[in-house]
């Protein structure tokens, strides 16, 4: 009896660990709002600047949107990842999380919890802008649900390498170098999935996309979760 | 009706190989070239400082 | 440890004589193909060299998580060792399946789904330096060598379904002739005795330069040992 009490305490003492970890971050930015607004603007930007540097009349922008959109986020995305970790440890937060007695990989997932919800108000910020600017209805929910698969994707495995790149020489330079190639499947399928809704496809005919972003979102967390601790062992 | 007249096509296939095959193998052996020479060098020192 | 062990010198010779024959083989022993005219050689190498850089890939991998579990220095050697052969002769079929589109299909490049992949794990190979290059502890460095190498990996094969699918969708025409046509010609039984002879010449390849390769590594950390001895 005691031995089930103490497995659920343990799971329980993770999940506080964790979400202390993206409360953390949370709070911080709340008070600050650094972070968000880079983002942000950073997003707004590029979009802008997609708008003069690719001329495009009304039908080719709504072929181009998708691919616009994830461009946009993958930028953006990096910002946050980069300056997310960079404040671990200039800030020696990383150095106290360690000496705390829960699993390491309490850790990744924490991060992975506050990047994701960041990347998130990028998106929801981002989306009607965009919707408002070119007149293109983005409101539609199988796109939501491929915004959200892709996101965590790239979330999952760009928390692990920018915990990686965060402690080399080249900072900030270092992430988009590792974490591009190895991503290139989530904006393939992410592209290629939210064209389709965006053209009105029925799931069945987009169904392959949303599969390849579901197992690549499932491998990536489960190898970061494997192998998190190699990355932050002192 | 004759095959398309590609030779010169091949001849430059077969030198990218030759040409970058032999650049690594010449980088593998200037390499090990400086090492067996720092390892001498190396090797000196710490019987000097004995 | 210094001294090339005999077997190598062998491997070394016979290395050579393989490479000499699968050359006349590709070159000379082969029937011309009829559409392609002699361009079409080029494909008896391509494919053996993208086998070495395959071969490569597959040892990276393998080597990443042997580090991982056991931390001994010899594995990050070895994964090194098969990432820089890997690099090297990707690069080669890379540019020769370049050149022998070229003619064929009026373009320099294919966003052919093995072409990509193989461009795209380039590109991983050249982080995968530039991340080595950037970190000084040789445990840190071998230990986030191993993670990307893994991450690398399990990567790379799903990104090669993504293309797949991708081309199913959108077929490019190429120039011409359709993407049907690609690499799609007969082998005759000559051919089959060119490209499988030179599939085996090339896996014997691999095996004797990344031996080299592997001592030249194992040379490099003496090295590094010995400089740190004698600093202090």
């Amino acid at each position: 009896m005691t031995e089930k009490n103490s497995g659920i305490q343990a799971v329980g003492r993770y999940l506080k660990a964790m979400f202390a970890i993206a409360w953390k971050d949370l709070a911080a930015e709340l008070r600050s709002r650094e972070l968000l607004s880079a983002m942000l603007v950073f997003a707004l930007l590029v979009i802008l600047i997609f708008n003069f540097s690719l001329k495009l009349d009304a039908k080719t922008r709504t072929a181009a949107t998708s691919g616009i959109l994830w461009v946009t986020f993958t930028f953006a995305g990096t910002l946050g990842l980069n300056r997310s970790m960079a404040v671990e440890k200039d800030r020696g937060c990383l150095d106290g999380l360690l000496l705390a007695p829960v699993d390491r990989s309490s850790i990744y997932f924490g991060k992975v919890l506050s990047n994701l919800v960041f990347m998130f108000i990028v998106e929801a910020i981002v989306l009607p802008v965009y919707s408002i600017l070119y007149n293109v209805n983005l409101f539609n929910p199988w796109l939501l649900l491929v915004i959200f698969l892709g996101s965590v994707g790239y979330i999952a495995i760009g928390t692990l390498l920018a915990a990686m790149a965060v402690q080399t020489r080249t900072r900030d330079v270092m992430l988009p170098i590792l974490l591009f190639p190895v991503v290139i499947p989530v904006v393939i399928a992410a592209v290629e999935a939210s064209s389709g809704f965006l053209q009105g496809l029925a799931l069945s005919e987009v169904s392959y996309w949303i599969n390849i972003l579901f197992v690549y979102d499932l491998i990536f967390i489960a190898i970061a979760f494997m192998v998190f601790d190699y990355v932050v062992e002192e | 009706m004759g095959a398309p007249e590609t030779t010169n096509y091949m001849i430059a296939g077969y030198a990218v190989f030759v040409v970058i095959f032999s650049i690594f193998i010449a980088s593998l052996a200037m390499r090990w070239n400086r090492l067996k020479k720092d390892q001498q060098t190396l090797q000196e020192l710490e019987k000097e400082n004995e | 440890m210094n001294k090339k062990p005999t077997v190598l010198l062998i491997l070394d010779i016979v290395s050579i004589i393989l490479l000499g024959v699968a050359a006349y083989l590709a070159l000379s022993y082969a029937p011309m193909e009829a559409t392609m005219g002699n361009v079409q050689r080029v494909f008896y190498f391509h494919v053996a060299n993208a086998w070495v850089g395959l071969l490569g890939f597959l040892a990276a991998g393998v080597a990443g998580i042997a580090y991982l579990r056991t931390g001994k220095q010899k594995w990050d050697i070895i994964e090194v060792a098969a990432v820089e052969i890997s690099l090297v002769f990707f690069l080669i079929a890379i540019v020769l399946g370049s050149i022998w589109a070229r003619p064929i299909w009026n373009t320099w490049w294919t966003w052919e789904p093995r072409l990509t992949t193989a461009a795209i794990t380039e590109l991983i190979y050249l982080a995968y330096f530039m991340l080595r290059g950037g970190i000084e502890d040789p445990n840190r460095r071998a230990r986030f060598s191993a993670v990307y190498t893994l991450v690398g990996s399990v990567s790379v094969p799903i990104t090669f379904m993504a293309i797949r699918l991708f081309r199913t969708i959108h077929p490019v025409v190429i120039g011409t002739a359709s993407a049907q046509a690609q690499g799609g010609f007969n082998m005759s039984s000559d051919m089959k005795v060119a490209f499988f002879f030179s599939l085996f010449s090339f896996t014997v390849i691999f095996i004797d330069l990344f031996w080299h390769r592997i001592r030249l590594g194992n040379l490099q950390a003496k090295v590094e040992e010995l400089k740190l001895n004698v600093m202090e």
